[in-house]
């Protein structure tokens, strides 16, 4: 016994909502071992160290203001809508500035999931960088690996992503203005994401 | 309700000696014990009414997700005529998934094996090479579909089972309709899907979070004490004990093993405290505080679609959080923002049984479909902030059912039991419209336990 159908073709849910994946769009590429390219690894290794060594005012001096901080769904496709398998109507993380302080405004406090700490380790490579349209912002893309080691278990849990980052150069710094990390996994295999990526 | 046991384990061991009724003990044995959870997929999760998402995943005809009933994998799909069938992601052929991936449309599900193909309803169409006959000639095609499930809507909720002859729907849900239609049926639209669900594995017993969504008001004062520390709900880190706050409202519960936590509305959150409702009418309080997820927009509708009593419990005393027997929880709870944006955060999660030691934490974050687009993008950013993969109130959570299972593999620690002894006593407030268990005053263990007790209905009989 069923209700009426109702008029559903705006529903955000249906699996048609999704896209495929995309790494770098820019097309002004900004080549290995440039200056800009050096100066970005080294900041994005900078930022794995301060995730990793739980410095989070260092991470968050890293952050512009005007952050958006998303992490897409990834939905098991097949047939011709094979390779459109990322969500972004829902997500993993849909934060602002203003959010990422308050979850590290809560670290600071009585948050158990992060207290004991886990002991991460964030791996960062593939890294390819192009120019934005904006003088001094940049695409970034780079694949992560994390691994996650919580208490005295032996297990540790690994998250594997793509990340496409805006950084952009402010007073001689970058600042990260967009980081959309995008989960290999569909199902994640990680109790919580109570770590940043 | 209590009648005599007649699961007993292969060491001897009865569901009495694993719930002792009198005692209101549980053994912590029945957290990993992969006997006991062999049986609980036979007679709860083969047999009792599932959560599997929500109709408007499936707008279009030949629509489909893939989702789980218990460890067994399902085919949710909506035909030409609109109607939704729940069948068996298993091919009657050889035992292959019909459907390899979570989402999709197809008039026709092919098997990549041999090429049998089916309906979404589960009917089979045929095997290929049609002249050879390659299906056989000893059953016909009739027998040959998916194993259908038997399926029911409610307020675009899609349930299945696989009793055909059970309990109704109805049944099911026994006291809760008046409650949950508060949530779930209150608007002409009803509610949308805000997109796919969030999925995610915790290394726990699928009970560990069960058995806390039945209503366990009183952990949050602990392991959730990070989000009072900052003052938005009235106490400060020093003061959480004393003001517990949160903690006063009128909890339900039913025989069938559901709960909800009505809260009073003005009480949640510091901000909302200095609302007066004394001489106010339904109406003007709905007003003043509308339910999470409700838009003054909304209101009239309110009144349009529940009845009387329905509307002054939602203006009052809503129904917050809570759980549906046995895998589902609820999560319809204000969320108040720091920039003005819309609050309320409106999440469904099922916990999907993965062996007795794993679960599948399923997260559906929704809003009325009626309410203004921004409304609608606040309110999945509230819910993913709050709840799920990254949600800073289910973050703790996840780090303790896990504890809580691995410690039922010791000796000796699987004998230690989980008491349920602190109780309130079914008391109603006066002129409460509500039926079923109801428990007015400080949220304590009445009705987790009502919980247990329907897991032990279920466990011992059967049925
Ligand atoms: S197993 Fe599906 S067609 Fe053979
Ligand atoms: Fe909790």
């Amino acid at each position: 016994m069923q209700q009426p159908v109702k008029t559903l073709e705006r529903a955000t849910a249906a699996p048609d909502k999704s896209g495929v994946m995309r790494g770098l769009s820019s097309k002004i590429r900004v080549p290995v071992g440039s200056e800009v390219y050096n100066r970005v690894v080294e900041t994005l290794y900078d930022e794995a160290a301060s995730l990793d060594e739980r410095r989070f005012d260092d991470w968050v001096a890293m952050l512009s203001q005007d952050l958006v901080y998303t992490a897409p769904l990834r939905l098991t496709r097949t047939g011709p809508n094979r390779d459109r398998d990322v969500v972004r109507t829902t997500s993993h993380f849909d934060d602002t500035y203003a959010s990422i302080l308050q979850r590290t405004g809560r670290l600071t406090k009585s948050a158990w999931a992060e207290d004991p700490p886990s002991r991460t380790r964030r791996f960062v490579t593939n890294i390819r960088v192009g120019e934005r349209e904006a003088a001094g912002e940049y695409e970034v893309v780079s694949y992560l690996l994390v691994k996650r080691s919580r208490g005295e278990n032996p297990h540790t849990e690994e998250v594997s992503a793509e990340r496409r980052d805006v950084w952009r150069e402010v007073q001689g710094e970058y600042k990260l203005a967009r980081r959309e990390i995008i989960v290999d996994q569909s199902t994640i295999l990680m109790s919580n994401f109570a770590i940043f990526f | 309700m209590l009648q005599k046991s007649t699961l007993t384990l292969r060491d001897g061991t009865s569901i009495d000696d694993l719930i002792d009724v009198d005692m209101h003990e549980v053994s912590l044995r029945t957290m990993s014990d992969p006997e006991l959870y062999h049986h609980e997929m036979e007679r709860i999760f083969a047999k009792t009414w599932l959560l599997l998402g929500h109709e408007t995943e499936i707008p279009k005809s030949g629509d489909f997700i893939v989702r789980d009933m218990g460890e067994d994998q399902v085919i949710v799909a909506r035909d030409r005529e609109g109607a939704i069938h729940v069948s068996l992601n298993v091919c009657p052929h050889r035992g292959m998934k019909v459907c390899t991936g979570e989402a999709g449309n197809t008039q026709v599900h092919r098997c990549i094996y041999h090429g049998w193909a089916f309906r979404p309803n589960g009917d089979f169409i045929g095997a290929p090479i049609e002249r050879e006959q390659m299906h056989g000639a000893m059953r016909p095609k009739e027998e040959l579909g998916l194993k259908k499930a038997r399926v029911q809507l409610y307020g675009g909720m899609i349930f299945a089972t696989w009793n055909i002859e059970g309990p109704s729907f109805d049944e099911f849900l026994g006291d809760f309709k008046f409650y949950l239609d508060q949530l779930f049926c209150r608007t002409d639209g009803g509610l949308e899907l805000l997109g796919p669900p969030q999925r995610y594995t915790i290394p726990a017993n699928w009970k560990t979070a069960s058995e806390q969504s039945a209503c366990d008001g009183f952990h949050t004062l602990t392991l959730h004490r990070s989000l009072m520390e900052g003052g938005i709900m009235g106490a400060t880190a020093d003061t959480i004990y004393d003001m517990a706050p949160g903690m006063y409202g009128v909890d339900v519960s039913c025989h069938e093993g559901h709960s909800l936590r009505c809260i009073p509305a003005a009480t949640t959150f510091k901000m909302f405290s200095d609302i007066s409702f004394d001489g106010k009418t339904t109406e003007e309080r709905l007003r003043l505080l509308p339910p999470p997820g409700i838009t003054q927009d909304l209101i009239p509708q309110l009144m349009k679609n529940l009845s009387p009593e329905q509307v002054e419990m939602l203006a009052t005393t809503p129904p917050q959080v809570g759980g549906l027997f046995p895998n589902s929880s609820i999560i319809f709870i204000f969320a108040p923002r720091m920039d003005g944006g819309a609050s309320g955060a409106l999440a469904l999660h099922t916990y999907n049984p993965k062996g007795p030691d794993a679960f599948e934490f399923v997260n559906y974050i929704f809003a009325e479909r009626d309410a203004p687009e921004d409304v609608k993008r606040d309110m999945l950013q509230n819910a993913i902030q709050q709840t799920g993969t990254s949600g800073v109130i289910e973050q703790d959570d996840a780090d303790t059912w896990p504890a809580i299972s691995r410690n039922a593999h010791g000796a000796v620690g699987k004998t230690i039991t989980l008491k349920y002894q602190a109780l309130t006593g079914d008391r109603k407030p006066e002129g409460w419209a509500g039926g079923g268990f109801v428990y007015d005053g400080f949220t304590k263990d009445d009705t987790q336990w009502n919980w247990w007790l329907n897991y032990r209905r279920l466990m011992a009989s059967g049925l």
